[in-house]
């Protein structure tokens, strides 16, 4: 491809800065790969006038240019990411115009979409038509929200503004995944004509907690227990996602990592049947340990053959 | 990748905060709205630098903003659905291929010859 600036816009070197300005125009009318998503050769020719115009449309590079300081390929702008890159995607079906292809369709739509496609007649003609010139449904609105994670177990209500200074409040049921989308009906923009209003999609991130971790409807955290209760056993307050704690007993011999399962403490879904809280105990010395605990340590091992690593030895 | 209003005005420089309002408030770009204001995506940001490009690069007038891009959003529209027919015909037997092409063929002049 040409690399000449001044031949990539159609000036003469003589050409005003005006003059520039109004051809580069022109070209970008006619080149915009968001106009043209599927032409590679305007794309590429609008790269390049982009790229000659970034030279020649500042003055000051112009003079550098003409003077030979800069050369016509070293003002390459990092690579931009079109609007039809995304359009073309899934991602992009957020800006659709009327009736959607596919998912979310019932079968008049799909059947009338064919019919076009294909030439058939399986509904009455011309009625796709006429809904979409008298009415049509609003466009859907999206919202985003993040909330603490002990809402999304519990559930709650939250407040969010729209654009024009409405707001609407959002229910947050019980048991909310981190991502979800909820889906308020007629809470979008409104209809035109007699259409239906669209909805409102709220999407909500759950920010992480410091002790729960959720897996499925089962809730994970762990348990620091002292020594004398790992050897002695014991009975432990544990708190849960409910907000209130439960008294759970840890079994006399127990070894960091062992699991104790609680069952019905979970995420509570909406089809009622709730997950369980899953404890991973936690042995946990006091930062500095005393003699009469260092002389009791001194004394079982001089007596007890305990051997936790023998099976590492024999594994490796 | 989400950004505030205020990342995004400064990844596009060109763009104004009176600018960006405007456009949000006109339905030009949608952007999920936040507690804390509205939250753009990777969608919304490259939907904005085509928005400069129209109104700044191309000079086209702020009246004329709805007609442009209903037609683009259409287009995009389009353009998803046929791919996504463009997938199911992939999917079908040879012959059932064959036939469409060639029934194709003779609607569309420049449709190219299989072997």
């Amino acid at each position: 491809m040409n690399s000449d600036p001044y031949k990539i816009l159609g000036v003469p070197k003589t050409a005003t800065q005006d003059e520039i300005k109004k051809a580069y125009r022109k070209l970008v009318k006619d080149l915009h790969p968001d106009l043209h998503p599927d032409d590679a050769v305007k794309q590429e020719r609008f790269k390049a006038v982009s790229v000659a115009y970034g030279l020649l449309g500042a003055p000051e590079k112009r003079r550098r240019f003409d003077a030979g300081e800069i050369d016509a390929s070293g003002q390459e702008r990092p690579e931009r990411q079109y609007y039809h890159q995304y359009a073309g995607q899934d991602a992009g079906r957020r800006y659709d115009r009327g009736p959607e292809f596919g998912a979310g369709m019932d079968e008049e739509d799909l059947s009338d979409i064919f019919a076009q496609v294909f030439g058939g007649r399986t509904g009455g003609p011309g009625r796709g038509a006429f809904r979409q010139a008298g009415q049509a449904r609003g466009e859907d609105l999206r919202y985003h929200l993040e909330i603490d994670f002990l809402d999304s177990a519990r559930g709650t209500k939250r407040r969010v503004t729209m654009p024009d200074g409405n707001s609407i409040e959002i229910v947050i049921p019980p048991g909310l995944k981190d991502g979800q989308t909820l889906r308020l009906r007629g809470k979008g923009a409104p209809g035109y004509g007699q259409g239906d209003p669209g909805d409102a999609l709220v999407t909500v991130s759950v920010r992480p907690h410091t002790i729960f971790t959720r897996s499925g409807d089962d809730i994970e955290m762990e348990l620091p227990i002292t020594f004398d209760e790992a050897v002695l056993g014991a009975k432990v307050d544990v708190p849960t996602v409910s907000g209130t704690s439960v008294s759970v007993k840890v079994p006399k011999g127990a070894s960091s990592g062992k699991r104790l399962r609680l069952r019905g403490k979970g995420i509570k879904g909406a089809e009622g049947k709730a997950g369980d809280q899953i404890v991973r105990l936690k042995i946990v010395l006091p930062k500095h340990t005393d003699s009469d605990l260092e002389d009791l340590a001194r004394r079982w091992r001089e007596k007890a053959g305990c051997a936790p690593r023998a099976e590492l030895r024999r594994m490796t | 990748m989400i950004l505030t209003e205020q990342r995004v005005l400064s990844e596009i420089q060109r763009l104004t905060r009176r600018e960006l309002r405007l456009w949000v408030q006109e339905g030009w770009v949608r952007p999920a709205m936040g507690e804390a204001g509205p939250l753009f995506d990777e969608v919304d940001v490259a939907r904005l630098r085509l928005l400069c490009d129209l109104r700044k690069e191309m000079a086209l007038p702020s009246d004329a903003m709805p007609v442009v891009l209903t037609l683009i959003d259409r287009l995009h529209q389009t353009r998803r659905d046929l791919h996504v027919l463009v997938e199911v015909l992939q999917d079908q037997p040879d012959d059932v291929r064959r036939l469409i092409s060639e029934r194709l063929r003779t609607r569309v002049s420049g449709w190219p010859e299989t072997e």
